[in-house]
């Protein structure tokens, strides 16, 4: 599968809008980074990485480990330089062209993944480390108020100031670090990974705290991230980065149901993936029928669903048997093997029109008595699929 | 000598600062470098000199002074001290470690400190003590009892911190396979006990190698005591020379055993999360027969010294406090112990930091070098020192830059450790944090890295500190005219059989020594996470 | 963290300190550059001067405390041992920080004489000194002498099996017996005198009969402690050890009882302690004033009166009165330039001894 960067050359052959619709063109984009590479030795980390984002927008950058999405921030922040490219802040050059802006004068907010808060320094002591020295001029109260004020806007409670980073528990760390990096109000802010160490339970509430204090300071935030589910519901630009290079920019519900390509699908969830024969805009496979909207080709295809778009129904043509279940309380995990369609069943003649048959799929369903093994159940698939062309990552 | 007693566990922990997989371009890493090279290449002098001098001394003469009688007779005495000391340092090591860390004995909080206390009083003062009770004391077994009884803490120092931070889930999981509290201890925590006793087997059998007082005085030759006659027969003739390559090639044989033994295994980190409490065995009818063990080894290796030292103090009354002779030597010695831990510590840093933050082969060899040099015995590297100043630079000859450089290559690998495991304390990405804020690398560094450093850099330089104070021989050979410090006093005085004028000298360095053992046995503690 | 602060505060001010300290030492130890090179004999001595000491320290520093009072030269001392400090002088050539070398025994003296390295001793200081206790060149002379003893337990040895020479001490049945201290320039210039008088072979089989022999014990001291504790019956030793314990407390030597070799043996040798001044002095005038002073009356009178025992040689000062007389030791006669260390100690190596 091409990716984004040279699919941007041939529009015509992906039809995925890059830029998601909340988040305006680039009139009063605050980050441009611009064709920029880096090479660790031999090792190629970044192949030309260009993005855009927007004054107040929160951009999620998602990919599997060593895709060099940690790399791209860290090029931001200024403490790697780019091989070539470059890379502007609010339309001046921070990075590249024989421009060179280190960390300390960028004005950049970042927040590393254990929050790296001092050891030797309070919490108090740890917010106010990045407060200029004219503001310390305005003495020790007025240290201390704006030290509370930062606590108090990430949720924690003053007197906390007075604590050792490692009294805290971790979520309490990464909100210290978060004061730390607001402390100095800058207007971008990058997170690397700052939920990951953090238990589930914690890593949702903090993630949405966090969250909601930069919204309501206006403060552009990138987020760099593994997780798909965090970058899905905490940015309004998601963009995926794979080997190197950013194979899919757009808002989270645009990349997710209508992924560029079928690796960004399998990376954002859980893909049913299907040969299928395309003719106009409806595709032919095991389940039957489906509509695609933009087929990237006529003919041999391979048409993507979410295994939420698959329901099991009372009746209908469109059968499988359950081979095994995963009970998970809430819902319940199904591998089925289909059937084959009764256009084949009839011992017609092999059909390169129909490529499908016997292939195991995932769906899930909220009532576990439903399936058990060996039941046959019927199934229905509702909305649109997405079709890859078989070239590429989709090939047969 | 390196007493890098807590090196095995610093080498896991640096990884948690090298996330960012590859050196940015650090500020000023080429300056470290050009340090950092240089300090190598000073540390390869006395190798140099060895090689040197033996192509100088030609073949012939070479083969007829190392090919000979009395170098096969110190080559057994060496190795039988070896093989009879080394052993039982790590038997005594271990068994106390474990008596003291996992098993119920009464007071075990306090013998803990004991055993590694004998490390607060010199070889040679051992060796006087020992001396003074049994006055016949004399060849191999006095030489396998005072080294024992002396070096028995460096093993059992790792020893003890390994014990006390081994995950009692892996012991519990034996238990829970049938395996019986002492097949467990055999096939589970002994083998988890690996690198602390080969490292601290390996330490002890190059202090074997370097010790002269100790063995001088009762009269037990080793290379390093044949070496030093040959030096006051002939200050540095060829057959002085060459047994010192001859101990070289030994040193170094040991230190390639050191390196590979730790090249292949290292402890899995433990994370930070709390950890459960080792096991403690219960000892029951076995409570008064460790007791009587434990309290027997600390009354040999630390009672009975002490015990001699004080009687000796008293039994020379006043007279043998001549503070114009006395108070000289102690200020010489604080000053000299001072200078160099400074020095050192200096010395150490850029080595540790581009090792810690930028690891290459480049950091690996230089630091490799660094270990050759401290794997050499303190009379090699006087030697070198003094022939390469004679020959080289005669505008070091005998002053206090040359003993204090000397002092430097010595003792690099405890500061070296030290710092590295600070550093490791202090991720670069505190650093990074630090720039993010505002920070301009050189402030953020001193900031950051430089203050979460220091405590540690603290500990090295308080180890180096002691180990000067306790240096005799590089001492003896490079201090500069007029110099007297504690130990080449007590040595003066010792070897004109006047214990009594001695004792006073003994008795102040290890007043001196026994804060820096007690700190020495704390960081081990800390640093395997405890 | 607190703690660890302050601690940490406490060290670096203490290496400040230290530094401080180290500088004030390197400055002290720096070759005294007062005093012109040509100064007479005559003119007052002043500056410093460096002594680089081979002899007992103890004896050498009542010999600097009272030239220091008398003249106000401050005198810096390196402690060593005979054939070391020679070597290391020799080695050190005109960059020598020395200006004066004293030793226990000759061969080390005629050593560095051997090198080219002493300047004439003045002449009002060799006057003191009889000529069989200086060298006939005038290059160094003597300053003190000591005589070879066998010191023994009374109550494994009866006198009758006392040995009459002490070649005999290398036959067989000595084995086992005796003590020395074969590192010590004391026994090495015994050595010497054997060689000079015996010849090369003779000392090469006495060598390596005492190889057989004895016990190795390091100082002269530790291996008289070793007869009195009744660890072997008899060392070679030089008398002084002696008497200087049974002055103090008796403690190492209550057992044991000194004999002297006679008929000119080379056990009953003499030997010589030397003092000359170096050609690289930079201060020669005090240099030779330290010499003088150590062969006149009151240096010979430290030695007569004072606690080292060693024999008083020069300025007509008799021997301390507790010791027998030099004229009566019987003594070898012996050429102290010819004694040759460097000879010595490759037999030494040779036999295994060092």
């Amino acid at each position: 599968m091409t990716d984004s960067q040279t699919s941007s050359d041939a529009p015509s052959r992906l039809p995925v809008p890059r830029i998601a619709p909340s988040v305006a063109p680039s009139t009063n984009s605050h980050l441009e980074i611009d064709a920029v590479t880096k090479n660790f030795g031999p090792q190629e980390v970044l192949r030309g990485v260009t993005l855009s984002v927007a004054k107040g927008g929160t951009t999620a950058i998602v990919g599997p480990s060593g895709s060099g999405k940690t790399t791209l921030l860290r090029l931001i922040a200024g403490f790697e330089h780019p091989g070539a490219g470059s890379i502007s802040l609010s339309g001046a050059t921070v990075a590249g062209d024989g421009f060179w802006v280190p960390a300390h004068k960028r004005h950049v907010g970042y927040v590393a993944q254990d929050g790296a808060l001092f050891p030797h320094l309070t919490v108090g002591q740890n917010v106010s480390f990045g407060l200029s020295a004219s503001r310390l001029s305005g003495g020790r109260r007025e240290v201390a108020a704006r030290v509370s004020e930062l606590l108090e806007m990430v949720s924690l409670d003053p007197s906390m100031a007075k604590r050792r980073p490692h009294q805290l528990s971790g979520g309490q760390q990464q909100r210290v670090a978060l004061a730390r990096a607001l402390a100095r109000e800058p207007e971008l802010m990058l997170l690397d990974e700052p939920f990951s160490a953090l238990d589930a339970g914690l890593r949702v509430a903090t993630r949405r705290a966090v969250a909601k204090v930069l919204n309501e300071a206006g403060v552009t935030t990138i987020l760099v991230t593994h997780d798909q589910a965090e970058a899905l519901s905490f940015a309004d630009q998601v963009a995926v980065m794979r080997g190197g290079r950013l194979a899919q920019i757009g808002n989270p519900f645009v990349v997710y149901t209508r992924p560029a390509d079928r690796a960004t699908a399998e990376f954002l969830g859980d893909a049913v993936i299907l040969d299928a024969w395309m003719e106009g805009s409806l595709a032919t496979c095991s389940l039957g029928g489906i509509p695609v909207r933009r087929p990237p080709a006529q003919g041999r295809v391979q048409v993507m669903l979410r295994p939420e778009q698959i329901r099991i129904a009372e009746d209908g043509p469109i059968r499988g048997v359950v081979v095994d279940t995963d009970y998970f309380g809430p819902e319940t995990t199904v591998r089925l093997k289909l059937a084959v369609p009764p256009e084949l069943a009839a011992g017609a003649a092999p059909d390169h029109r129909f490529p499908g048959g016997g292939e195991v799929i995932t769906i899930r369903h909220w009532n576990a008595s439903i399936a058990r093994p060996g039941m046959e159940l019927c199934l229905r698939v509702v909305g649109e699929a997405v079709a890859f062309p078989m070239d590429g990552n989709g090939q047969a | 000598m390196a007493t890098d007693l807590a090196a095995p566990e610093t080498s896991g922990s640096t990884t948690t600062a090298g996330r960012g997989k590859r050196p940015r371009p650090p500020f000023g890493v080429s300056a470290v470098s050009i340090i950092a090279v240089l300090i190598a290449l000073l540390s390869l002098v006395p190798l140099g000199y060895v090689v040197v001098m033996t192509a100088a001394t030609g073949w012939e003469t070479a083969v007829r002074l190392i090919f000979r009688e009395r170098v096969g007779e110190l080559l057994l005495n060496t190795l039988l001290l070896m093989v009879l000391s080394v052993p039982l340092c790590v038997v005594l090591g271990v068994g106390g470690a474990w008596l003291v860390e996992r098993t119920t004995l009464r007071g075990h909080k306090w013998w803990a400190v004991l055993l590694a206390a004998p490390l607060a009083i010199p070889a040679f003062v051992n060796s006087y003590a020992w001396v003074s009770a049994i006055p016949s004391l004399g060849g191999l077994w006095s030489g396998v009892l005072i080294a024992t009884l002396s070096y028995f803490p460096l093993v059992y120092i790792p020893a003890a911190a390994t014990l006390g931070r081994l995950d009692p889930a892996i012991e519990q999981s034996a238990a829970s396979l049938g395996l019986g509290a002492w097949r467990t201890f055999f096939r589970v925590v002994l083998p988890q006990l690996r690198i602390a006793m080969t490292g601290g087997a390996l330490l002890v059998a190059l202090h074997l190698l370097a010790e002269y007082g100790a063995f001088a005085m009762i009269r037990f030759d080793t290379f390093t005591t044949a070496i030093m006659v040959q030096y006051q027969s002939t200050f540095n003739g060829a057959a002085g020379n060459m047994l010192a390559s001859v101990l070289v090639f030994f040193c170094l044989i040991l230190l390639v055993a050191e390196v590979r033994s730790r090249g292949t295994a290292r402890y899995a980190r433990i994370g930070s999360g709390a950890q459960a409490r080792a096991l403690r065995l219960p000892l029951h009818a076995y409570q008064v027969p460790a007791q009587l063990f434990i309290a027997g080894l600390t009354a040999l290796a630390f009672g009975l010294p002490l015990t001699f030292v004080l009687r000796w103090i008293f039994a020379g009354g006043p007279g043998i406090w001549a503070t114009d002779e006395f108070l000289p030597a102690l200020l010489q010695t604080l000053g000299y112990g001072l200078a160099g831990a400074l020095a050192t510590t200096v010395v150490a840093f850029p080595m540790a930091y581009l090792a810690v933050r930028h690891p290459s082969w480049f950091s690996k060899a230089l630091e490799l070098s660094n270990y050759v040099t401290s794997s050499m015995p303190g009379i090699v590297v006087g030697l070198a020192f003094v022939t390469v100043s004679i020959r080289v630079a005669p505008e070091f000859y005998q002053t206090t830059v040359l003993l204090i450089a000397a002092y430097v290559l010595l003792f690099l690998p405890r500061a070296l450790v030290n710092i590295r495991a600070g550093l490791a304390q202090a991720p670069k990405e505190l650093d990074e944090a630090a720039q993010a804020l505002g920070k301009p690398p050189l402030v953020s560094f001193i900031r950051v890295t430089l203050r979460l450093t220091a405590p540690a850099a603290a500990g090295g330089a308080a180890l180096v500190f002691l180990a000067i104070v306790n240096e005799l021989t590089a001492t003896l050979l490079l201090s500069p005219n007029g110099t007297r410090t504690l130990a080449t006093e007590f040595w003066s005085k010792s070897s004109e059989i006047d214990y009594a004028g001695a004792a006073p000298y003994a008795l102040l360095m290890i007043l001196i020594s026994a804060p820096m053992t007690y700190l020495l046995f704390q960081q081990s503690k800390k640093v395997a996470g405890q | 963290m607190k703690i660890r602060t302050n601690a940490l505060a406490g060290i670096a001010l203490a290496a400040t300190a230290a530094l401080g300290l180290a500088a004030c030492g390197s400055g002290s130890s720096a070759p005294a550059a007062t005093g012109s090179a040509s100064a007479t004999a005559d003119a007052k001595p002043s500056g410093e001067i460096t002594v680089y000491n081979a002899q007992h320290e103890s004896l050498t520093k009542e010999w600097i405390d009272a030239f220091t009072a008398e003249t106000g030269v401050k005198v810096t001392l390196r402690q060593g041992s005979d054939t070391e400090m020679s070597n290391q002088i020799i080695q050190e050539g005109a960059a020598s920080p020395a200006d004066v070398f004293l030793t226990e025994n000759s061969p080390a003296m005629a050593q560095v004489e051997n090198a080219g390295l002493f300047a004439d001793v003045d002449k009002a200081t060799i006057d003191q000194v009889p000529a069989e206790f200086r060298p006939s060149t005038g290059k160094w002379t003597g300053i003190a002498a000591r005589s070879t003893v066998l010191v023994y337990d009374k109550a494994k040895l009866s006198e009758d099996q006392l040995p009459k020479s002490m070649l005999d001490l290398a036959k067989p049945e000595w084995k086992g017996k005796w003590a020395a201290s074969p590192s010590g320039a004391d026994f090495q210039a015994i050595v010497s005198a054997l060689l000079e008088l015996k010849g090369e072979a003779a000392a090469e089989e006495w060598l390596k009969g005492m190889k057989e022999n004895f016990t190795a014990y390091k100082g002269n001291s530790t291996a008289m402690k070793a007869v009195n504790a009744g660890e072997v019956d008899a060392a070679l030793i030089y008398h002084y050890y002696y008497y200087g314990d049974q002055a103090k407390t008796g403690e190492n030597s209550k057992n044991v009882t000194p004999y002297y070799f006679k008929n000119q043996d080379p056990g009953a040798f003499v030997s010589v302690s030397g003092g000359g001044v170096l050609n690289s002095s930079k201060n020669a005038g005090a240099a030779q004033a330290f010499l003088k002073f150590i062969t006149g009356k009151k240096g010979q009178e430290v030695l007569q009166k004072g606690t080292s025992f060693e024999y008083a040689i020069a300025s007509d000062v008799p021997a301390n009165e507790k010791l027998v007389p030099l004229t009566e030791l019987q003594a070898p006669t012996v050429d102290p330039a010819k004694l040759n260390s460097e000879k010595v100690t490759e037999l030494m190596t040779k036999a295994g001894l060092l």
